[in-house]
Parts: structure tokens; sequence; C-alpha cells
């Protein structure tokens, strides 16, 4: 099955306006986030892909798609139910096919010589034909930002881990009893790296488990995460993870715009002016 | 019997060989086979990686140095102790000491001196290869790692949970509190919950205990979970670290100060702090603001605030009551930041495993030590505690045979009936006698035992474990009375054959009259813990439980009155209330304000204290909340805030006037004593100034300056000093003015009246024993020498009491009291001495967390003399400790002013020669032999000396400047002399009295003359010199709290009686057991095994 789809999620709380800040890319050319992360979607060889935003966001999105605008299809999550009731509102537009999922606060930046971070990843996909989740070895300190997995190395396939486990921004405590994966430095545990592709199983896991969250919660604002899938996805069927060659940068942290702003400038042809800028400010008297 | 080598007994997979004993295999070896035997060992220690292995191998060379080998050396083969190797040993660079021993050990051959230093080196390796691999383990626990290397603030990688940050405009943050129990053990299988036995044979490993609630009668209503602690957000950007029955309030801002636990009082709870990966463990030297950790981790400008509380249990319950307050801290601390999986309620059984690691590791931090039982408060109800197999995967496989941590099995309702929990309650009376011991040289005994596999010990332990098994099968058929048969069996039976030491002449006591009150209705006894004396237990018939309730309370009461001048009581004993805690330990997210009794008492007067614009809003807002609660409802509140903030009527002016009375009761001499001030204010006395001048040649020994008395002696010497004592010439002087600071850490009992040793089939003390031996002595040689016990401040009532009382006992007369005519004010040190001390004097490292806790103590004790005066009155304590004796020189001319001489020269005016000798010298007796080699010698003194050993440090006989003289070991200027020298001086000196008296200028006819004497007393005096020394002293307060404070006295000694020309004496060798002093009780345990105390009971006759 090859993959034709994507769904990106953006209608988080604190996240609306993310996808629509400015950064310079590589090339030197001013663009909005989310440009950058729709041009990472298309470089994997995928036409269609699915926003889901808050309500009223559309037409900002769409101003801030450039090129890709035509390629869009807008979901509107209407009460903020959680990441996972963000990705099931484009159930229909999935429709039983494999597709590739993108946080919108994130952005990549491939070491790969040729393939960006999503083309990786869909490949790895479309060879192995199951759920593979992008990771990125990341040190304990950052744990609390990330969902992180354990697993156990695939034979004779680099970089490919099998999911044992999953656990939503664990402590280093729950990391080190439950997420040690062989091979890896001490201190470092395999996170999410914000970019998944996923079969239409996990669909179905998010409906059952909105169906249940609904049965025995009253409240509207009842959250509905997507590791609690993922971690029934592992019963279900065959769930990998891949470690990618590239970074990701969220955002949304302090300083994250500034920092993915600074290694974006720094993989391209502008990286010896950045530097030089860089040392005259480190060089100034504090 | 087939010998085998000592490697196959450590190696061999089959028990048969595996379990022998040391002894049984080296008792038949000859010298140059236990040689062999020796090399062979220390090549297998060095070249294996096996944990066991190493550490049995080690063992078994410190038994064959410390109890065999010297059996197969003559004492007068006379070894050195290289002063290279003893810098080493210090240092505890334990190996390079061993190595410098074993080069000595070649070079000259085997002899007491190196033997004595190889055991030594020997058994701290041991104990440092195991301590090392008890900390490796605890860092490499899942879940423990990461903080050790977390270096920077900005890795802090925790967060608080966002339920604590939901602040009420009315009640502030919420306050997360966790109540904890503590555990209570039914039986411990003779202490297999020590790490190393858990580790080394999980099989054995087995402890049940339960989690308890108490109540302490006449102070609490009904039994709830002792340990209390609070967590919550402050808005200062703090760590404010409370300790409501400490009295301590400390705000941390920097990062430093939480790595100090030595500092103040919540050393606990800064431990937990650590532990619990707030302030990561690998932070420690990081110079950094608190905030920087607290901004990651609360948010900026915020803080927390953690309090704990412990509810009136006194320290020594035997209930691991410190180690389930770590374990209750650090869960708090876990769940507040999403360490473990529920912010209230209880914990998972992972969860729990991870708090127990982390409160080992807490423990370790704060340099204490406890078993792997210990935080079994955290579980619920009553469980089966199981060492278990290492298995792959597991930090320790490959290393040891078993996991660090054990396995918990909470024993279900249909295991052990509601019914037989009720009934045990009902049966079971449990208590605290008073007595707060340190349990840490127990745990180093059995450690030690377990490895030498005794064969009586090893025996025991089978035994013990299989009581366990029996009080499983007991508590599932609900028969509580076989529990206490079986407790009680387990007590009399393996743990005292393990360690004698576990018991006590008042518990003993205690049991006897139990068992002569309520006959079969007294069920049993229950030792709690590592030793008895503080917590324990007394089963009883339920139906008569409610009075032997009060008559127990009322017998620990009296016993302890009676008691308490032989044994260091820490506070009166109490009685508990208890109920099985079926709960584990449990948290609430409550409304700010709901704090734990006595919370707002400590910190409100501080807030008061304070401007009250500098208070942060928060703290305003409380302040309005307390006076709000003060107005409506909580009037003992307002009673206790008031008792806080206006003074009242203290006691401390009649301590001051019962202080005045004794200082002048006891014969203080404040013009020396201001004199004596001034001169350590300017330096003209100190510790420092005790040093004989560094011109000083100091060399050993030459023959002839030592008399060999080793061997039997002739007959003829022997009929000198049989018909002296048969003609009534000589007298025993037992020294016991002194306290016997060493022995229980300056707690201020009578040492010559501390019952530490069975014998004769009961609890017997120093005195006792010196008096049965002049019982002995009378039998032997048809007349008992009179025997006369110098007293001071502290001892005389006490040791009158016991005379007359013993006298009584024994129906015999004969035993005279001297009173003390001398006692000194103790002084806060000055900062120059205690630096000498603590940095120019050699010192013994500690292990490394030990250490770092040692030195944070003695800055803040450094900060304490400066802040409490140098050289000022000590008065801040119980008048008693406060005094001090003035030094064993002066309990022989007060002998003199006292009177006692002279009224025995004139009653028994043949008496020439007195034996005198310290109260802790126990195989000190009148030798007909020896007498006659000091009537033949004609000399004025005859010193006892004993070949010198590792332990026996503080000088010994030397020739000084080409003189021969005993010199003490603090003022030796050179420390490598004290190496050079081959006797130890054992204090024992043969006197002759005329002579004595003569250079006193005194004679018979004129010891009536009070003036004169006292004259004479201080003419003699100026000729000697006066030595300032450091002396620990115990504060105690609280429940059973101690502190221990160097402070600062003087002294004069009796060996340098030898440095005067015109005082002739001779020097007489004798053996180890005969001049061998007992001035720490870790010595009972060797001193028992080698053979010293069998050695001195048969010269003993007890008659009562």
């Amino acid at each position: 099955m090859t993959i034709s789809k994507a769904v990106i999620t953006a209608a988080g709380k604190d996240q609306t306006h993310l996808p629509l800040q400015t950064v310079v890319d590589r090339s030197g050319r001013a663009r909005s986030a989310l440009e950058l992360v729709l041009a990472e979607v298309v470089s994997a060889g995928i036409e269609d892909i699915a926003i889901v935003v808050a309500p009223g966001e559309q037409d900002r999105y769409l101003a801030a798609a450039g090129s890709f605008a035509s390629r869009l299809t807008f979901f509107i999550q209407h009460d903020p139910q959680g990441y996972g009731d963000a990705i099931l509102r484009a159930q229909a537009f999935v429709d039983r096919e494999m597709f590739l999922h993108l946080v919108g606060d994130h952005l990549y930046v491939s070491d790969h010589s040729q393939w960006s971070c999503a083309a990786q990843l869909v490949a790895v996909a479309q060879q192995e034909q199951c759920s593979v989740s992008a990771i990125q070895p990341t040190h304990e300190s950052k744990l609390r930002f990330f969902g992180a997995i354990g697993g156990t190395p695939v034979a004779h396939a680099e970089k490919l881990y099998e999911v044992t486990a999953i656990m939503e921004k664990p402590t280093p405590t729950q990391a080190e009893q439950s997420l040690i994966v062989a091979g890896q430095r001490s201190g470092y545990y395999l996170c999410f790296f914000g970019m998944h592709v996923l079969t239409p199983t996990i669909m179905d896991l998010l409906a059952e488990a909105k169906s249940a969250v609904a049965n025995t919660r009253t409240d509207a604002s009842a959250s509905l995460n997507l590791s609690d899938s993922l971690r029934k996805l592992i019963q279900r069927e065959k769930y990998l993870a891949f470690q990618i060659q590239g970074q990701r940068f969220n955002i949304g942290e302090t300083y994250g715009l500034l920092i993915a702003q600074m290694a974006l400038a720094l993989s391209g042809p502008d990286r010896d002016r950045i530097l030089v800028e860089l040392i005259e400010l480190l060089a100034r008297p504090k | 019997m087939i010998m085998r080598s000592l490697i196959d007994l450590i190696v061999s997979s089959d028990p048969a060989v595996r379990d022998l004993s040391i002894e049984s295999q080296v008792g038949k070896m000859s010298r140059p086979e236990l040689m062999e035997q020796t090399r062979a060992l220390d090549r297998f220690r060095r070249d294996h990686e096996n944990l066991y292995e190493r550490v049995r191998a080690l063992f078994f060379l410190y038994a064959i140095h410390r109890f065999h080998l010297p059996n197969l050396v003559p004492e007068s083969e006379v070894g050195k102790i290289a002063f290279e190797g003893h810098q080493h040993f210090l240092q505890r660079r334990f190996n390079e000491a061993i190595d410098v021993f074993l080069v000595e050990q070649e070079r000259s051959g085997p002899s007491w001196a190196v033997s004595s230093a190889l055991a030594a080196a020997y058994h701290r390796l041991a104990f440092q290869t195991l301590a090392d691999q008890v900390r490796k383990s605890v860092k490499t626990v899942a879940g423990n790692r990461w903080m050790f290397r977390t270096g920077n603030p900005d890795e802090v990688p925790l967060k608080i949970r966002s339920e604590l940050l939901e602040r009420n405009a009315e009640t502030g943050y919420p306050i997360l509190r966790e109540r904890t129990s503590v555990r209570m053990d039914f039986s411990h299988s003779a202490w297999s919950d020590i790490f190393f036995l858990g580790m080394d044979y999980p099989q054995g490993a087995r402890v049940i205990n339960a989690s308890i609630n108490l109540a302490v009668q006449g102070r609490h209503q009904s039994p709830e979970p002792p340990l209390d602690c609070c967590l919550r957000v402050i808005d200062r950007p703090v760590l404010r670290l409370v300790s409501i029955d400490l009295n301590a309030v400390v705000e941390i801002t920097q990062l430093s100060q939480v790595f100090d636990f030595a500092a103040d009082y919540v050393g606990l709870l800064k431990a937990a702090v650590i532990a619990s990966g707030l302030v990561p463990a690998g932070l420690e030297g990081h110079q950094a603001d608190i905030a920087s950790v607290l901004r990651p981790l609360v948010g900026t400008g915020l803080g927390l605030e953690i309090v704990s509380r412990v509810n009136d249990i006194p320290k020594g319950s035997r209930l691991a009551v410190s180690t389930n307050l770590l374990g209750g801290l650090i869960s708090l601390c876990m769940r507040a930041t999403n360490q473990v999986s529920a912010l209230t309620g209880s914990l998972t059984e992972a969860d729990r495993r991870i708090v127990a690691a982390r409160a080992i590791l807490g423990e370790w931090l704060g340099g204490s030590g406890g078993g792997w039982q210990d935080s079994g408060g955290v579980w619920p109800g009553i469980k089966l505690i199981e060492g278990c197999a290492a298995a792959a995967g597991d930090p320790e496989f490959g290393i040891s045979r078993g996991r660090l941590l054990p396995q918990h099995h909470v024993f279900s309702q249909t295991e052990v009936a509601a019914e037989t929990r009720q009934r045990l309650q009902d049966s079971l009376i449990l208590v605290h006698g008073g007595m707060a011991q340190n349990v840490g040289p127990i745990l180093e005994m059995v450690t030690e035992k377990y490895l030498l596999r005794s064969d009586r010990e090893w025996q025991a332990r089978g035994a013990a474990i299989q009581i366990l098994e029996q009080i499983v099968q007991h508590l599932s058929h609900g028969d509580i009375r076989a529990i206490g048969a079986a407790t009680d069996q387990n007590f009399s039976g393996p743990l005292q054959a393990i360690i004698p030491w576990c018991t006590n002449a008042y518990t003993e006591r205690l049991i006897a009259r139990c068992r002569e009150n309520y006959g079969p209705d007294f069920w049993g006894f229950w030792m709690l813990g590592g030793m008895a004396g503080g917590g324990m237990g007394f089963i009883f018939n339920p139906t008569r439980k409610v009075e032997a309730r009060q008559w127990l309370w009322e017998l620990m009461k009296a016993t302890k009155r009676e008691l308490e001048h032989a044994l260091p009581f820490a506070m009166d004993p109490v009685v508990y209330d208890f109920e099985i805690n079926d709960q584990g330990t449990q948290a609430q997210l409550l409304s700010g304000g709901s704090y734990p009794v006595g919370y707002y008492p400590l910190l409100v007067p501080g807030w008061l204290r304070q401007d009250i614009q500098s208070l942060s809003n928060e703290t305003r807002a409380e302040l309005e909340r307390v006076g709000q609660l003060c107005r409506d409802s909580e009037k003992d509140l307002a009673s206790k805030l008031i008792a806080r903030i206006l003074p009242g009527k203290t006691d401390g002016s009649v301590s001051r006037q019962s202080l005045t009375e004794l200082l002048e009761v006891n014969g203080f001499d404040p013009v020396a004593h201001q004199q004596l001030r001034e001169d350590l204010l300017a330096g003209r006395l100190g510790l420092a100034q005790n040093l004989l001048p560094s011109t000083t040649t100091i060399e050993d020994v030459q023959a002839g300056d030592v008399v060999d008395c080793r061997e039997p002696l002739t007959k003829s010497i022997m009929e000198l000093g049989r018909a002296a004592i048969e003609r009534g010439e000589v007298g025993v002087v037992t020294l016991a003015a002194g306290i016997g600071s060493r022995w229980t850490q300056g707690a201020g009992v009578v040492k010559a009246l501390h019952p530490f040793v069975r014998m004769a089939g009961r609890h017997r003390s120093f005195l006792e024993i010196h008096l049965a031996k002049s019982q002995q002595t009378g039998r032997l040689h048809g007349r008992r020498p009179l025997h006369i016990v110098t007293t001071g401040y502290m001892t005389e009532q006490p040791i009158q009491a016991a005379v007359e009382r013993w006298q009584q006992q024994n129906n015999v007369d004969g035993v005279f009291v001297s009173p003390g005519k001398s006692v000194g004010l103790r002084m806060i040190p000055t900062t120059r001495d205690l630096r000498f001390a603590w940095e120019e004097m050699p010192q013994q490292v500690l292990d490394q967390q030990q250490q770092k806790v040692r030195q944070s103590l003695r800055s803040a004790l450094m900060n304490w003399a400066q802040s409490a005066g140098e050289a000022a009155d000590y008065t801040d304590n119980l008048p008693m400790q406060c005094l001090h004796p003035v030094g064993h020189w002066f309990e022989v001319p007060n002998l003199l002013r006292n009177g006692l001489l002279n009224e025995l020269l004139q009653n028994q005016p043949q008496l020439k020669y007195l034996l005198l000798h310290n109260v802790d010298t126990l195989g000190s007796a009148v030798e007909p032999g020896l007498l006659g080699m000091h009537i033949q010698s004609r000399a004025c003194l005859s010193i006892e000396v004993i070949t010198r050993r590792m332990e026996d440090r503080g000088g010994g006989l030397a020739r000084v400047n080409d003189r021969v003289r005993l010199v003490e070991g603090l003022a030796m200027p050179n420390e490598r002399d004290e190496f050079n020298v081959t006797f130890y001086n054992s204090m024992t000196t043969w006197i002759d009295i005329d002579q004595l008296l003569e250079r006193f200028g005194l004679s018979r006819s004129n010891l009536a003359d009070a003036e004169r004497v006292l004259k004479a007393v201080r003419q003699f005096a100026r000729r000697l010199p006066t030595y300032i020394t450091l002396k620990d002293v115990k504060k105690r307060w609280g429940n059973g709290q101690e502190d221990v404070f160097p402070v600062c006295q003087f002294e004069k000694l009796w060996g340098d009686m030898t440095s005067l020309a015109d005082v002739s004496c001779q020097y007489l060798a004798v053996p180890t057991w005969r001049g061998q002093q007992l001035k720490d009780p870790a010595q009972l345990d060797g001193w028992l095994r080698d053979g010293s105390a069998a050695t001195i009971e048969r010269k003993c006759d007890f008659v009562a």
C-alpha cells in the first residue's frame, strides 16, 4: 500500500499561532512555519493533506500555506478534546488508508543528503507495511516534553525498533524502569519525533477510546490522547519505530522558534555568515 | 577430619564444605601451614572479582590474624607496626596498608603486633568492599541512575504536578500530605536483612514485619500513622525544610546547602530531597542558587516547602522510624513530581519498590544505614520479605547471588485472618525501654560471623530461619501464644548465640520479672530490630494485658531508676498502643492550611519577628488565616503560639544553682579554672601545647629495660608475693572516677557499674569482676586483699551504693570507696584546638559519604564553639555533664586527702603495697609472681606493659632523651615515634606505699595532717604536666534526641609519674589479656572470642 495522505494537527490550545510564524528556510527565503511543514510532507510524495485546526483559523492557515494551499483539506476541532481527538477528526479523510501524521508545532531538519525526514519515514513504512513512528534519541532532561518508547532492535535493520512500551512525557525514574533500549547511550531515550505513519487501525482505536471516554466521563473537557491508542496498537498489529536521520524542533517551547531558525540557517548556504554573527554576539561584553 | 584448603570452603558449591567453619579447619594447622594458607588466601582475594569470594577470603584472613595465628606465636616475639602502613590505614587505603604490613611480616616473621595490624586492615577492607558494593548497587537500581548523571540545574528533568500549582485565592496552594506507619518485625532471621546477607544468601534472608500505627500511652488518644509529611508550593524561590518534632526550620537558598547534611537538624529531609530526585545527587558540588533548580521544577519565583513530623516516637524505638520517615518523604516528593503513578491514595507495588530503593539511597547519603526490611512501613499489613536471587539483567547478576532489594509478599486476610491480627493487638505490649543505643557494631559482628560460619553461630542462623517458618505457621493458625513462645525462643536462643550483646541486664531483669509475676500468662519476649533495651515487645495472655501494661510501665520506670547510673538511658520508658496498618503509606491532597499539629507554633513566631512588608503575599495571607483560626476555634493553637512568642519562666536558674552547688561540694578551684581559661585563650595551653618539645628523642626500649613476666616466674618470686598477700601487705585500687566517655560516647554513666558481660549466669559490671577477682585471691591465698574503689563527683554515690549492695549480697567487707576531691568545669573548646584535633592530628578517614557528613558536622561544631564563646564555661547541659574528672593522677592523691589511706594504714599497718589499675583493665589481679617481682625490685612503682597492637593507641613505654618512661600519646611530638614503641602502657601499677609517701614528702605518721597533705599534693602536682583534652559529651533533648559536643577539659595523668627522676620505676611485660583495656563496646566481641573473657572469668569467684 502506498502512502498518499497526511494529517497535520494544529488545533491545540496554545498551538494555533505557531504554524503561522515566519522563519527563513535553509535557502534563505522567508516562509511560514506551516509552509515548511507542508513542504516536508510533499517531499515524501504525498499530495492530499488534511489539517485539523481550531474554529476560525482556517483562513489564516490557508493564507500561510502559500503554494500548497490547494492541496489542503481542513477539519475543525470545535472543543479542545485532546490530541487523539484531533487526529480522529480526519477519520473520513484517511478512509482506511495508511497516512502520514505530523504535528503542526514542529519543524524538521534532515541530516540525510537526499531525503527529507518525512521521506525517510514513509519509505520505511512502505517497506514494512505497518505503522512506524519516527523517533529520536533524546536526553533525559527533555523527557517531560515528549512521548517515549521502549523497544527491541529489529534484526538486520538499522535504527528500526519493535515498539514494546510507550509512555507519555515520562520522568527519568519511569523511563529507566520501563524504556531502556539496547544500544542507546546512557541517559538517552527514544522519543517521538512528532511524525508517524499510521495504519487505519489507529482510527479504530481512537474511536473506541473516544466512545469509552464518552461512556465514563460526562464533562466536555475529557481529553483523548494518542499514546493510549498507540499502546493498544502494539497489541493489535506490528508497530515499529524508526530513528530518523534528522532533527526536530518544537517551536512551542521557550526559544523553540529561535533554535529551529538557527538550525535551519546553519544547515543552509548562509551557515558561515550566521556563525560570524553569532561569534560577534558572543564576543560582545555582557 | 580431612584438612582442606580454606579456599575450598569459599569456592565449593557443596554446602557441606562451603558452610564449614574456619575454626574446624585451622585449629590443627601448624604455624607454617597457617602462614601458607594466608598467602594463598591473599592471592585469591586479589585475583577474584566475585563479591562473596573476595569478602569471605578477607574475613578468613582477618580471623586468622586476629584469633588463630597469635596462638602460634609467642608474645615475646616482638614485632612492630610499620608507620607507613598505619598512614595508609587511616586514609582508608587498606590494600596498600596490607601490602606494607605483609612486607614487614615477611621480613621479621609473624608477630602479635603485625597480625593485629593485618587483622584490622583485612577487617576494614572487607567492610569497605561490602559498602562499595551496596553503594554501587543502590546507584545502579533502575530508576535511581539518572540522578547521578544530572550535573547541571538546567538538566533537572522533573516538573511539579499541575494539581499542586492550582492556587486557591482563600487557602493558597494545596498541600500534599503523606502519612506513613512504622514497621515492627516479628523475626529478622538473625539480622538477615543486612544488605550483604541478602545479597549473598538470599534463601536465608527472610523477615516478617508488620506496618503499625502507634499511640504513646498517656499522650495520644488512639493509634495513627506516626510519620506525617507535607509538601506544598510556596511563593518564594527557596526550599523550606521543616522538622516539627526537632523544632527546625531551614530555608535553603544555595544548592550546596542541600548537601550539607549535618549543618542543622533537617539532614533527613535533605537526604529525602536528594534521593527523591528533586535535587539530583549529580548536582553536588554545583555552585548555584536553589532557584535555578526550582525554576524548571516549580516555576519562576516559586519554591517548595517540605514538612515532617514524627508523632512523639522516641529515638531507638527499633521500629525503623527514620527509614520509614525517609520512605514517606521520598514517596511524597515522588508523587509530587510524577515519578510514581498516584498523586494520592496508596502506592502500587512497583512504586513501593522504587521508594524503598530510594530510601536506601537516602540512608547512604545521610551516612546512616539500615536493613532492607526497614522501609516496611511503606507497605501495608503483615508481610514476608525475602531475598531473591539475581537474574540476568539485574545489576547484581554475576557479582552477588542475590539482589539488593528483596521481594515483599503481603499476607492476605486469608493467610493471616483479621481475628489473628486483632488477637495480636490484644496480647502484645509494645514499649520503649528508654535505651537508645547504636546498633551499628552489632550489624558488623553479624556479617563477620555469617562469613566465618563458626559452628555454633551457623547452627543458630539455621534455627532462626526455622523459627521464622514457625511464626508464619502460627500466624496462619492464629496462635498468638505460640508466636510469643517462638519470639522468646528466638531471642534467648539463636539471637544471643550469634550476638550475646543484643541483650543487656535491663532487658533480662524485665523479662525475669515478667515471668515471676505473670507465670504462664506471660507468653514471651519479642526483640525488635537490632537489639533489646529500646523498642521491645512483651506478649501476655490478653485477659491480663491491660493490668500488665500498667505494671510493666511502672516496672520499667523503677528498673530504669535503679540502673540509670550504669546503663545509657536516653529517656524515660514509654508504652505504646498500636494497631496494624493495612493500607501502607497514604497521601491526600488537602486545601491550604491543613498542616500537622505543631506547624504553626513553630513557623509563626519567625514570621512575626519579620517586618510585615518583607513577608511574601502567601505568608501574609497565612498569618491572617492563623489569626482567624485562633479567634474562631483553635484555642489550643492560640495558647501554643503564646507559649512560643512570649517568654515564660524557665528552669535554667535551677540548673545553674545546682551546678554551682556541685562545684562547691566537689572541690572546684575557681582561681585555677580562671587561670586555665586565660592560658587557653593566650595559647599557653592547648592540644598543640600538650606535645613534648620537637627536639625530644623518643626511642624504643632496650634489652633489660623491661622484665619479661609473660612466662611463669620462679618459685621463689612467687613465694615472696604469696607470703606478702597472706600477711595482708597488699591492697587493690580500682580507678573508677571516670565516666567512660568512649564507652558510651559521652552518655555520662558510671562505667564501673555497667553490667556489660554475662559471667557465671548473669550480667556483670566492671566493678563486680574486679571484686570477684579479689575474692578469688582471698580464696587461693587465705587472705582477701582490701579493695579500694576511687570515685569522682559523678561516680561516688552510685559506686558507694553498689559496693554496699555487693558486700551485703556476698556477706563480706573490706571494700572501700575513696571519694573524689577535685573536679573541673568543662569549657567550650577553642577553634584552634578543634582545628588541631581534626586537621593536624591523625584521623581515621570514614567511608566516602560518612566522611562528608562528619566534615559538615565539624564545620557546624566549629561555628558552635565560636558563637558559644571559646574557652567559656560549658553550662548548657545537665549539671553533671558540665563537670569533669581531672585525670586519674588525682585519684591517688585523693586517697591521701580524703583520709582513706591513713585510716586503712591505721587499721592494717602491715599494708605495704597497692595494685592500682584502671577500671577497664579487666585482667588486672593480684598475682603473687608479679607482686614478688615488685617487692624484689624495691622500686617505688612497677608498671605493667603489654605488647603493642594496632588498636593500642595513646603512647607507650619509650626511652625519652635516653630515660625509660611512659609517654602519653597526646604528648608524642611525632606520630611516627609511637610506631617505634614495642610496649603499650596498661596503666596497672604496683605501688610501694612508703616510697610513694616519701616522694610526696609525707610518711604514715603525718597522713592525718590534712593541711600538710594538701600542701604536699599541690606541690607534687606542679611537677606534672597538665594536658588539655577534648571529650565528647551528650546533650539529650526532646524524645531521646542526643547531640554530641566536643568539650574541653584538663587532666593530669598517672603515667607521668614515671617522668620524675626521683620516682624509681621498673617495667613488667605481662600477657595481653591481663593488660588489655576495654574502651569501646566494639572490642567486646573480639575480647570474648579470643579467650580473654574466659581467662578472666576463671580468675573470678562470683558468689552472688
